[in-house]
């Protein structure tokens, strides 16, 4: 590859260049200013700014680069198309959120001093993300992968005052080595079964017969390991419940929503650019016959969300009755891929634009209340509803919204899933799923029925929310409310992202 | 059996045979010291894959590096505090059959594949320019991805080691 | 045939260099002794053969006879591990230095080095890197709590030092373009010499060598006040005299490795336009190599006299934030006087 290519192909990397960029003036500036720290949040927010600026410029962009020499020119390391973009976007928009959610946490006021450290590893993870969304590349997806996993684990352990949080952080560390080694076998058993690392190479070689099933079956499931645990599947979901609990709720926010999103992303790009040979007029992928993606991903997502589901009924502590529901909603999420489609595609784009306004909201204002009460616990949620009435409805709407009731947002991204079953033929499933759906009503409604129903216990506590705060949860609230009546918006800029570039 | 294969079945020995002393010592220093001989035979099979920069910096990095620190760990954690780091086993049947199942597997994988290799070469020169070129041409997004990872790693490291202020 | 002459002469090269390597330690002892004496103004050993020229033997004999002590808490295997471990790190680290150029004996061409590996630098690196084992190992088998703390103090030291010395190798292997000491060497023709071409990296590499070698003022893992005698406490007769022996075969490659890297090798500036006779040539080359050896081990031992000893803070602070930074400008400098020279 001569110089002039590679300066050529950095052009399509150009939000990737923003993030690190970002990042290095993050470090200086904490550097250079000393104790004042009051400027960095307002840098991540700006490097945000700029890369989403970036990612919108790309839009229409497709294209593989990096691709080794002696290789075509379109089997690339990176690849950058509409789908990416549309994940990008996601991630500069939760991580937007979460910036400000950090403004107004309790727990990270108190590490002042480290507030440098706290924003690096932010946009550490963004850049993993970014990677990650558009690796066609094993080396660089498992790299992106460990990038956005160093920065996670430490952010998990941030507050360093709690013994929960240190134990959080051991804890995702332990099984995230694990499940990157899995990943990292799996990577070189397609590396010795191909001798290559690019997907699209790797692609064409399936497609000759001589492979042998048995090994890259193995791989296959290795490989997914790795995946699976990042978008916390079962039974890699070990993890979740006591991260999500111990990590500060603008971390676990920030790993339900973006982190889950880089990962189904690269999950449907590793799926779509290695294992299909073409996709059909109907839209429906064509699979190589060497894996069976498709039932796989259908066990695997009917027991995520079961678990999920039946697991949060006993909760009684928010982050985890959370947690628990995000585990549950991976499993939808992972459905959304096993359709093989670019049905089941506009419906994963769809659910996670929703998903995402809707799973912040609940965190935020679990967040809000536990910097004014000190406990996530539904204990102490009795009678909430009136103390804090403007609270309690704007997290009723999201609850309502995250179990997919109409008329909210969440009602449309579960009605694009079905319709995307239905449409494969999948009524079984789908079936399973609705059921699943109304487990989750119980344990949603449950909280309401806490913060309206029952008597407060103890005194009644009154939060005069800041309008920062205020902002922000009509920022969330406004999607979940608007697209689920008017979601046409929504649904058609899916459509338009869902080219993956692929053989 | 040319001498190429004696070198290579010895290293491999050596590996596999630290390897195990490594897994089933009691000590957990002893662990740590045949570790350093599974990182030497593992060098030596890459001078015998004609990687020589590989091997080196097999042993600058897991030798000088990385097993220093676990030594480190092992001995200002093992006689200062009054803990016993000892190794245990627990929930042997389970383990065995569960290895076993694995053990099957891989064996049937690694013997009934038609793995993608060709013939090695033995080098006439260093590697080391070739592999300096290509880190900086074909995967020179992923030498600079490392550069941040490594960034990354080294901030997480500082934020986790530093004593936590109190909460005022 | 051709195979036998080619054993018999690295044989013969193995020979030499060992044989002259344990004369330089031993009596590198004595020049130490006497120096610091003529430093301090007093006569140093005197008894042994004339002016004390005997005095090494002496010492030696003194420590063979000496008993070995081990505790009775210590771990036996590793405690008797250890010092082998140091001597054979320093011992096989003199393979790839080269002390001559190629000469013509008898109708073949013979290297004066060991051996001419193609990554020698990376070599002596990873070897020096496994040098840590043999103290951290003998401070944790002594079963002492000075000999843990000396043996970590002294492996810590050497693990922060050894960064800033591969940043200051990495500003020549820039510039010679490659890993073989041979090379090296030759890329330093006339005055050429990389101390003069990067004097950062030069300061850089020596101080690291101190440290490296763990010498005054950086030999605070014998800082006899707070640690008694460091991680060979309790170490006593030819153990003991295995890492004495280690400590100042440490020195001698640190300083051959300066003069390669830095000063030149066994270059004599311009020797070739003097018109001399080959063998004559080789002969100066290899004693200018020997000289510069010389002048670097009594730099060595001149600071080890003049010299306070930091205290271990300092030490680490000036490892890490002054040598380490330094050597990672020399590295820019490097780089910009190529881009800049086209060297």
């Amino acid at each position: 590859m001569e110089f002039n290519t590679i300066y050529n192909n950095l052009f399509y990397l150009v939000p990737e260049i923003a993030v690190s960029a970002f990042l290095l003036l993050v470090v200086l500036a904490d550097l250079i200013l000393g104790n004042n720290k009051k400027l960095l949040p307002y840098l991540s927010i700006a490097g945000m700014l700029v890369a989403g600026f970036c990612v919108m410029n790309q839009m229409t962009f497709s294209g593989a680069v990096f691709s080794p020499s002696g290789q075509s020119k379109s089997f690339g390391m990176v690849t950058v198309d509409s789908f990416g973009a549309f994940f990008k976007l996601l991630v500069v928009i939760s991580t937007i959120l979460v910036v400000f959610f950090s403004f107004s946490s309790e727990e990270i006021k108190k590490s002042t001093r480290r507030q440098g450290e706290y924003y690096t590893l932010i946009l550490g993870m963004v850049l993993g993300m970014f990677l990650m969304i558009s690796a066609t590349d094993l080396i660089l997806i498992y790299l992106s992968l460990e990038l956005m996993s160093l920065s996670s684990y430490v952010l998990t352990g941030f507050t360093k005052l709690k013994d929960r949080n240190s134990e959080a952080a051991l804890k995702y560390l332990i099984y995230g080595a694990v499940s990157s080694g899995l990943m990292l076998f799996g990577i070189s058993i397609v590396y010795g079964l191909t001798g290559s690392t690019n997907l699209y190479v790797i692609n064409t070689l399936l497609q000759s017969p001589q492979i042998n099933m048995l090994a890259l079956g193995i791989a296959g499931i290795l490989i997914f390991a790795g995946i699976g645990y990042k978008i916390s599947a079962a039974p890699f979901h070990f993890w979740t419940p006591d991260v999500y609990e111990g990590a500060p709720i603008t971390i676990t926010a920030f790993l339900s929503v973006a982190s889950k999103a880089a990962g189904f992303a690269l999950l449907a790009r590793f799926i779509k650019v290695t294992f299909v040979s073409s996709v059909a007029p109907s839209g429906h992928w064509l699979l190589i016959p060497v894996f069976p993606w498709k039932e796989l991903l259908i066990v695997i997502s009917i027991l995520t969300m079961t678990l999920g589901n039946f697991t949060a009924l006993w909760q009684t502590n928010l982050k985890r009755m959370l947690a628990y529901s995000s585990i549950a909603h991976a499993g939808y999420l992972l459905l959304s891929v096993a359709v093989l489609s670019n049905q089941g595609l506009v419906a994963m784009l769809v659910y996670f634009a929703i998903y995402a306004f809707m799973n912040l909201g609940a965190f935020f204002i679990v967040m809000i209340i536990a910097n004014k009460i000190g406990s996530e616990d539904l204990e102490d949620y009795k009678g909430l509803g009136y103390s804090m009435p403007f609270l309690g409805v704007t997290f009723g709407m999201f609850l309502v919204s995250l179990t997919g009731l109409p008329p909210s947002a969440g009602f449309i991204g579960k009605l694009y899933l079905f319709i995307a079953l239905v449409d494969a033929n999948m009524i079984t499933v789908a079936v399973i799923a609705l059921l699943n759906t109304v487990v989750a009503l119980y344990y949603y409604i449950r909280v309401l029925k806490e913060m309206f129903l029952s008597k407060p216990t103890g005194e009644p506590v009154s939060l005069r929310l800041s309008p920062l705060s205020l902002i922000l949860i009509l920022v969330m609230l406004a999607p979940v409310v608007i697209f689920g009546v008017y979601f046409t918006p929504v649904v058609e800029f899916a459509k338009s992202c869902i080219t993956i570039l692929g053989m | 059996m040319n001498i190429y294969d004696i070198v290579f079945y010895l290293f491999a020995a050596i590996t596999l045979a630290s390897a195990f002393v490594v897994v089933t010592a009691r000590n957990i220093i002893y662990s740590a010291f045949s570790l350093l001989f599974t990182f030497f035979g593992i060098a030596g099979l890459y001078v015998l894959l004609g990687a020589d920069f590989i091997a080196v910096v097999q042993l600058m990095v897991y030798v000088g590096g990385i097993l220093v620190l676990i030594l480190f760990g092992v001995m200002l954690t093992n006689k200062i505090t009054s803990v016993q780091i000892k190794t245990g086993t627990l929930q042997v049947i389970p383990a065995i059959l569960g290895t076993a199942l694995m053990a099957g597997v891989l064996i049937k994988i690694f013997t009934g594949t038609n793995w993608h290799s060709q013939m090695a070469q033995y080098p006439t020169k260093t590697t080391a320019y070739a592999l300096g070129h290509i880190l900086l041409t074909d995967y020179v997004l992923i030498f600079e991805l490392l550069g941040i990872l490594l960034l990354i790693a080294l901030i997480g490291a500082a934020t986790i080691a530093r004593k936590e202020e109190k909460a005022s | 045939m051709e195979l036998l002459i080619q054993a018999g002469i690295a044989l013969a090269k193995i020979l030499i260099v060992i044989t002259v390597m344990l004369l330089t330690v031993s009596y590198l002892v004595y020049f130490e002794r006497k120096i610091s004496a003529w430093i301090q103004n007093r006569r140093g050993p005197n008894r042994v053969g004339w002016y004390g020229a005997l005095q090494p033997f002496a010492d030696v004999f003194k420590l063979l006879l000496k008993e070995d002590i081990v505790p009775s808490n210590a771990n036996k295997f590793i405690h008797s591990l250890a010092p082998f471990i140091t001597l054979f790190v320093s011992f096989a680290t003199y393979a790839v230095i080269p002390f001559g150029p190629d000469i013509k004996l008898f109708g073949r061409t013979i290297q004066l080095a060991l051996a001419d590996v193609n990554i020698g630098v990376l070599y002596v690196l990873a070897l020096t890197s496994l040098g840590v084992y043999g103290l951290t190992f003998a401070g944790w088998s002594s079963g002492s709590k000075y000999s843990l703390l000396g043996g970590i103090r002294s492996s810590a030291q050497m693990i922060s030092y050894e960064v800033s010395m591969g940043f200051s190798i990495a500003g020549v292997i820039l510039l010679s373009e490659s890993l073989r000491p041979m090379a090296i060497v030759e890329s330093q023709y006339g005055f050429m010499w990389n101390a003069l071409i990067q004097p950062i990296g030069f300061i850089t590499i020596v101080v690291s060598a101190f440290a490296e070698t763990n010498r005054l003022p950086f030999d605070l893992p014998e800082a006899e006040p707070e640690l008694v005698g460091g991680y060979h406490t309790e170490y006593s007769s030819m153990k003991f005299a295995g890492f004495f022996l280690a400590e100042y075969a440490n020195m001698i490659i640190a300083s051959a490795m300066i003069v390669t890297l830095y000063l030149g090798g066994w270059q004599f500036p311009y020797i070739d336009k003097f018109g001399l006779s080959m063998g004559l040539t080789a002969g100066i080359q290899v004693l200018s190599f020997l000289l510069k050896m010389a002048l670097v081990l009594f730099f060595f031992i001149w600071v080890r006299w003049s010299i306070p000893r930091f205290r271990y803070d300092q030490l680490m602070n000036l490892g890490w934030k002054v040598m380490f930074p330094l050597s990672l400008l020399n590295l820019i400098w490097v780089a910009a006087l190529i881009m800049i020279f086209n060297i």
